[in-house]
């Protein structure tokens, strides 16, 4: 009963896996497809990939959002963090509230945050680039990062730190030594949120974003909005691969070094 | 000096509280929500005949707002973000329970949950028009396998949307839930299985107790953004509804009627807010009584 | 008073025989060249950046590194989705570019914000290129400020291998034999006044009459439609899940490369005819490298380059001859039937409602 229990599980899970995937593998195939339209199989090409060379608009669109999605990760996790132990371990006038600013933050639809934004810049002269774009991604990620960090605290006792206070820790020690720790998962999970969000997001960052700072959505969505150009694949393609490489061997030096 | 610091925030718990929160709420206060305030000022104004707005005070937007068309606008998109959560729950809580049971491969399928959102949104839909339409990969393999004569039609239709609605946010929905659910103690469920539950009582009993917290947070997080979703419907639904995402987007556009787009930005925000406050209060009452 | 006087013709006729570079220095010599409207400020040496918002896709490969290695100048080239969201953004304040590229029916709007600059003719020595069907147009009279870089229409495209017969006439939406089969674009312009078209009203009409007549119309085609769809279609025409596509005439002839089975035509009770042109924008900060931008757009060879990549017809009647894919200008006859796109104005808000009902409906 128990293994049939879990075994449906993990089946399920497994299906859910083939579903996130298989649109990716689609494109994986149609950027070595030899068509522009990729209407149907035209044989096999590199030519997608060789054109990627020539795009430096591609290549300059993914270094920003590298550069742009862990700054801003790196911001708003830290920040979304606090905000998750304030909410979840303190009480303090106009809790409610903050915490109901937080959720309307999530439900701004996109144009009013991008445009609001772009406003608000255009008002107290920031002018706009890269730096306007990360404020823009920091500000709508905060949001996700402090609801699934709270995820985590709610219900993790906190006994530990109380122990280890009680060995002579002080609170600062209990919390690096102690908290984080345990926090880490929620952490992980909303940084991988936040950069994710920040790395795919198109509406908000087409109004905050000024010359030359284009973001590889920007320069992605110009190119598939009146035909899919393949080349688009191949640079997705490429990222797929080679981001599962990286985290694969990491992974890999992690396990080597516990061992 | 630390520990001295340290001592004035343990007797003063508001106070520590609220420099936790500080850096935060300042960032929110001064990207989020004062250039907010600016387009609720935008509701209650005039029209701008090209763009922005014209003086002259009215409250004529939301009032517009209430007209049977665009609450049916409204109703139809929180029924697609129902459907869409519940979807989200179905397909992600055994994905968010596989990772957080896994050992050796943990990393690397949490890694494989969000690693198709590093392609970007639009090539994904893309690749799913690909492999919906009618001469697309799907219908070509159930011709091959002889299950099918004729194409039958994916791609345009109401599965097709909440296929594209459920793609784009199940990570939503399985990072908080995984989150909860990695605290859970293989010695909690030898317990559970020692007392004699079998598997569907102990998940019942055990787990779902145990992620309610990541659940909650999964749903918030999916129902909310998946309000203001719409290109799922425009791209896979052959753009043959109105969302209020489209709505509220083509009044800042085509329509140039930024007022009423914010008005009904505001209306569906203050939907939610009333939701969402709802739900902090009982949350809070029942952690003052438990 | 707009058209070119005799001392402007000559000084354009010699800049034109002379190499671009020195058609700056040669106009800042004949300081009061400006006339019809256009300023004549000098506007200094050329600067060393130059930043381009353009609709994407809209660009030959050599046509920016062409202009950088000639020019020295270094050029950045964000693009753009659709005229309104570049709209929004330059109405809600973004600065920092030169160079855009509203089409005609946005002219109204730029007018009314102030957003472009009057543009300098002295730096503009190709000027003579330009096709008279967009000297002096409509919607920039006296060519103030803008230089038009390309035009086209919406019409249908089908393939002919698929079809009983060639549609002519927008009624072809109505008929159920192509059920599931056809698409018009996602574009409450384009649908809306395709069917006061063929009512054989004003596409920019904002009678509520003749607009409910185009709403139930519409509404009688939706069933057949598979979708509204703009660009993406293309790849379903060429595959053949779609036979009959409301399209504008470019991205036919993009399509029609690939399926030479694929026609299109111009529906016989008339159509919407459109300008793309380049602004310089009022708040610009290279504005001599934008004119200099502008000017090198209206050589022939340049703008037969972006016209053979784009599909569209190119405004440069000197690039005409060196297109591979020739696009003819509508002929008398033809612009009988087309219409320019205008600005809506108080109207917008009835057609935005009437497209929110089509859509529930």
């Amino acid at each position: 009963m128990t293994r049939r229990f879990s075994r449906w599980l993990v089946a399920s899970a497994a299906l859910v896996y083939l579903f996130l995937h298989a649109p990716v593998l689609a494109l994986m195939v149609f950027s070595f497809n030899d068509s522009k339209f990729s209407a149907s199989w035209m044989g096999f090409t590199l030519e997608w990939y060789r054109r990627l060379v020539e795009r430096d608009d591609i290549l300059l669109g993914l270094g920003r959002s590298l550069a742009i999605g862990l700054g801003a990760t790196v911001v708003a996790t830290g920040l979304g963090t606090l905000l998750a132990l304030a909410f979840h371990r303190h009480r303090f006038p106009g809790k409610r509230a903050a915490e109901s600013l937080l959720y309307l933050a999530i439900v701004t639809p996109e144009i009013i945050m991008g445009i609001s934004l772009l406003a608000a810049f255009v008002a107290v002269g920031f002018s706009l680039g890269t730096l306007t774009v990360a404020i823009a991604h920091v500000t709508f990620s905060i949001s996700f990062v402090a609801v699934v960090v709270g995820a985590r605290l709610r219900g993790m006792d906190r006994n530990l730190e109380e122990a280890a206070m009680m060995l002579g820790a002080d609170e600062w020690e209990a919390f690096w030594k102690v908290t984080v720790p345990s926090l880490m998962p929620g952490i992980v999970a909303g940084a991988l949120l936040a950069f994710t969000m920040s790395f795919d997001d198109y509406v908000i960052t087409s109004f905050v974003a000024g010359p030359g700072s284009s973001t590889l959505p920007l320069v992605v969505y110009g190119m598939v909005r009146r035909n899919i150009e393949p080349s688009i694949n191949a640079i997705s393609t490429l990222i797929v691969v080679i981001t599962s490489l990286l985290i694969y061997l990491a992974d890999r030096s992690m396990r080597r070094s516990a061992r | 000096m630390r520990r001295r610091l340290l001592r004035w925030f343990a007797r003063r718990p508001a106070a520590s509280g609220g420099a936790l929160a500080a850096p935060g709420l300042l960032w929110v206060a001064a990207f989020f929500l004062a250039p907010i305030a600016v387009m609720l000022g935008y509701s209650v104004r005039e029209r701008g005949l090209y763009g922005g707005v014209a003086p002259g005070l009215t409250l004529e937007h939301y009032g517009r707002f209430l007209e049977p068309l665009y609450l049916e606008v409204l109703g139809r998109t929180v029924l697609w973000a129902l459907v869409t959560t519940a979807a989200c729950l179905l397909l992600g809580y055994p994905v968010a329970y596989v990772i957080a049971r896994a050992k050796r491969w943990r990393q690397i399928l949490l890694f494989l949950v969000i690693l198709p959102f590093w392609t970007s949104f639009l090539v994904r839909m893309f690749a799913m028009i690909f492999l919906l339409r009618d001469t697309g990969l799907v219908n070509t393999l159930l011709q091959r396998l002889g299950l099918t004569t004729d194409p039958i039609q994916l791609l345009y239709t109401p599965g097709a949307v909440l296929i594209g609605m459920v793609y784009g946010f199940l990570p939503l929905m399985v990072l908080p839930i995984y989150a909860s659910l990695e605290k859970l103690d293989d010695s909690l469920l030898e317990a559970a299985e020692v007392l004699g539950a079998n598997g569907p009582t102990r998940f019942a009993r055990v787990v779902w107790p145990l992620s309610l917290p990541g659940v909650v947070a999964g749903c918030l997080l999916t129902f909310i953004p998946a309000l203001g979703s719409f290109v799922p419907s425009d791209l896979l639904g052959g753009a043959k509804q109105v969302m209020i995402g489209n709505l509220i987007q083509n009044q800042f556009t085509a329509a140039r009627n930024w007022p009423f787009g914010s008005a009904a930005a505001f209306a569906m925000m203050a939907l939610v807010l009333v939701a969402v406050v709802g739900y902090l209060r009982r949350r809070d009452a029942r952690e003052v009584v438990g | 008073m707009t058209r070119p006087t005799r001392r402007e013709f000559l000084r354009r006729l010699t800049a034109s025989a002379l190499a671009a570079p020195v058609v700056g220095s040669l106009g800042s010599c004949t300081a009061k060249a400006g006339q019809g409207g256009t300023t004549d400020d000098d506007l200094g040496p050329i600067e060393k950046d130059l930043s381009l918002y353009l609709w994407s896709d809209y660009l030959a490969d050599t046509t920016v590194p062409e202009f950088e290695r000639e020019f020295g100048v270094r050029v950045t080239v964000d693009t753009y989705e659709s005229n309104e969201e570049m709209a929004a953004k330059l109405i809600a304040g973004a600065s920092g570019y030169d160079v855009v590229l509203p089409s005609s029916y946005l002219f109204p709007l730029f007018h009314a914000n102030r957003l472009a600059l009057p543009l300098n003719r002295k730096y503009l020595g190709n000027w003579s290129n330009v096709a008279p069907l967009f000297v002096n147009p409509s919607w920039d009279p006296g060519n103030r400020i803008s230089v038009p870089w390309a035009w086209g229409t919406t019409g249908i495209a089908y393939r002919r291998d698929l079809v009983d017969a060639p549609p002519t006439s927008w009624a072809v939406f109505h008929d159920a034999r192509y059920r599931g089969k056809m698409t018009m674009l996602d574009d409450y312009r384009d649908v809306i006044g395709s069917f006061l078209k063929f009512r054989g009203r004003s596409l920019n009409s904002v009678d509520p009459s003749e607009l409910e007549q185009a709403k139930a119309d519409a509404l009688a085609a939706k069933p057949n439609l598979k979708a509204y769809l703009s660009g993406p279609v293309k790849s379903q025409l060429i595959a053949g899940d779609v036979v009959i596509a409301q399209l504008w005439n470019g991205d036919a002839s993009q399509a029609i490369a690939e399926q030479p089975e694929i026609g299109f035509v111009v529906p016989e009770e008339g159509s919407m005819i459109f300008a793309d042109a380049l602004v310089v924008l009022a708040n610009a900060p290279h504005k001599r490298a934008a004119h200099e931008f502008l000017n090198y757009i209206l050589r022939p060879e340049v703008a037969a380059a972006i016209s053979d990549k784009t599909g569209y017809g190119s405004a440069n009647q000197a690039a005409v001859p060196l297109t591979r894919a020739k696009v003819p200008y509508p002929t008398e006859a033809d612009l009988a039937r087309l219409e320019y796109q205008t600005d809506l104005g108080g109207g917008a808000e009835l057609w935005d409602r009437i497209w929110t009902e089509i859509k529930s409906g």
